[in-house]
């Protein structure tokens, strides 16, 4: 575990944006100004449904786009591959806020020699799952009983969730009864066992911050994350003081809290789980059958990383009529050691295919047996493609 | 006696025949397959054969097109590990062939149809008793249903 910090931003306009205290906003403008970093991607809000990934190098912009948006469930990690794509920003340094699923699709990407993890400086977010959008739209209709485009705000506090109107009116609900009821966070949330990105550089978040005060509890993991931190904290653009015994406590309790609830999720979302090995047969055949072959699955997929030539899309022909296409075959079994478990496929799905739990079904048992996580460092290359290995321990 | 021939091979005829797909590698199984015909083994004629020159050259996904198309199992076989004419190369298969078994589980096909064998090119008898004890099981378990159902 590394050094854990109480810190806010000292800039009064970014502490106001900020949902906590400011300090990953002030962190990022920090680095830019004082050229630690030659860019960052930040979401830029369009509305509350939905953000746009951005690459700027403009302090200004980083400060308008402080602020947690929960509702545009993106995945940085193939802004980062694309960014890198272009000759001209070969060796640059990036940094960018990075949910676990970020931060580990990233660290799986430099696996595969897409980009060095050394370029990019990831400012790790606590996270406890995000929102579809069409998925909060439905809910302030039927729960909140509201227009959805009248909504300017959504905050996530204390287990709730807190819709704002133009004219300052506040509505909430659980986040247990709108789950209950079919809404709330996404399915790849909610069965989500990293919610603190110990993979990253910094993580940062409000669990542990004491009630009242505005400040965002940081822990330094990495020297890229102590240089991000001294160089803001240097420079007087944060202050901090030292994290107390009682806050460490609480994170951590937060955190197990939510990894037990995660599980449980898991065994209840898991339908496959009951059936005999002919309904699992039945199950993928009649859901994969589905698949109209977009692609569009593979293209957001944060870890892959096979480009134009990947054998999923060489090997499947449209005019081989077999009942499981060789497309989501291989995608599947190539998955079986690296899925994250982020959603993306599921959300882009456009017939709408439970992506989410077929993959996981699949890789959930592999990674299990191998006792290897992906994403979490880029020393531990995937299992697949290595040649001597760990069934040493298990044969 | 014509009768007893005639009326013996037509219910073997009847009886359904297994297909089975082997990948042999070029330096030891498939000439331990050789070695199998030149000692004369009995072995069922529900194995068609693919030769590849190394059992490290079989992706996993051949695996699965070849159950696509219909086979009712798989065999993947190689030189025993440390004889490998390329060295290392069936380490990868093995380490493959665990994937490739974790997926069959889970897809919902029965393990049997699915099997990693070490075959030396002078181990004719384990060849012929692999293709036997396969033909059985699978025989047991019946057609892929991959090839029975939801076609369309």
């Amino acid at each position: 575990m590394g050094a854990c910090y109480l810190a806010w931003a000292t800039d009064e306009k970014i502490r106001d944006r900020a949902a906590n205290g400011g300090f990953v906003t002030a962190v990022l403008v920090a680095a830019l100004e004082k050229d630690l970093l030659d860019a960052v991607i930040v979401v830029k809000k369009e509305d509350v449904y939905e953000g746009i990934p951005t690459v700027t190098s403009d302090p200004e912009t980083v400060v308008k786009c402080a602020g947690s948006l929960h509702a545009a469930p993106i995945n940085l990690t193939r802004f980062v591959v694309e960014f890198y794509k272009d000759e001209r920003n070969k060796g640059k340094k990036i940094g960018l806020p990075a949910k676990p699923c970020d931060a580990r699709g990233i660290i799986e990407q430099a696996k595969r020699q897409q980009l060095d993890i050394n370029d990019v400086y990831l400012v790790g977010l606590n996270c406890g799952g995000t929102l579809h959008p069409l998925g909060l739209r439905e809910a302030a209709a039927e729960i909140y009983g509201i227009d959805p485009d009248a909504v300017v705000k959504e905050e996530i506090k204390a287990g709730k969730l807190f819709l704002s109107l133009q004219s300052g009116e506040e509505r909430e609900c659980k986040m247990d009864e709108l789950e209950e009821r079919g809404y709330g966070r996404r399915d790849s949330c909610k069965m989500c066992t990293s919610k603190i990105p110990t993979m990253a550089d910094l993580a940062c978040g409000n669990w542990g911050v004491p009630d009242g005060e505005k400040a965002t509890f940081v822990e330094v993991l990495t020297e890229k994350g102590e240089a991000l931190f001294r160089n803001a904290l240097e420079n007087g653009y944060i202050e901090v003081k030292e994290a107390p015994e009682e806050s460490l406590e609480v994170r951590e309790r937060i955190k197990n809290a939510m990894v037990k609830r995660a599980e449980e999720w898991w065994q209840k979302l898991d339908v496959v789980r009951e059936f005999t090995r002919d309904e699992r047969l039945k199950f993928y055949v009649e859901t994969l059958k589905l698949c109209i072959h977009c692609g569009a699955c593979r293209i957001v997929c944060p870890v892959c990383a096979c480009g134009d030539a990947a054998k999923c899309v060489s090997m499947h022909d449209e005019r081989d009529d077999y009942v499981i296409s060789m497309y989501n075959m291989i995608r599947l079994l190539h998955l079986m050691d690296s899925c994250i478990g982020c959603g993306q496929c599921e959300d882009v799905c456009p017939v709408d295919i439970p992506l989410t739990l077929i993959h996981r079904r699949f890789a959930e048992r592999m990674q299990r047996k191998l006792n290897y996580t992906p994403g979490m460092s880029v020393e531990e290359k995937p299992p697949f493609y290595e040649a001597e290995l760990r069934w040493h321990d298990i044969l | 006696m014509l009768a007893a021939v005639n009326s013996s091979g037509k219910a073997e005829a009847e009886e359904w025949q297994p297909k089975i797909l082997a990948f042999c590698c070029n330096w030891c199984s498939y000439a331990g397959a050789d070695a199998a015909g030149l000692e004369r083994r009995q072995t069922p004629p529900t194995i068609r054969v693919i030769r590849v020159m190394c059992s490290g050259r079989i992706d996993p996904a051949f695996a699965l097109m070849g159950f696509l198309e219909g086979a009712d199992a798989v065999l993947i076989t190689g030189c025993h590990i440390g004889d490998c004419h390329y060295v290392d190369a069936n380490y990868k298969t093995r380490n493959r062939f665990e994937f490739l078994k974790e997926f069959v589980d889970e897809l919902g096909l029965e393990p049997e149809r699915l099997r990693l064998q070490w075959i030396s090119a002078s181990e004719g008898a384990i060849f012929a008793d692999m293709v036997r004890e396969v033909t059985e099981n699978v025989k047991k378990v019946g057609p892929s249903p991959f090839r029975k159902s939801w076609k369309k």
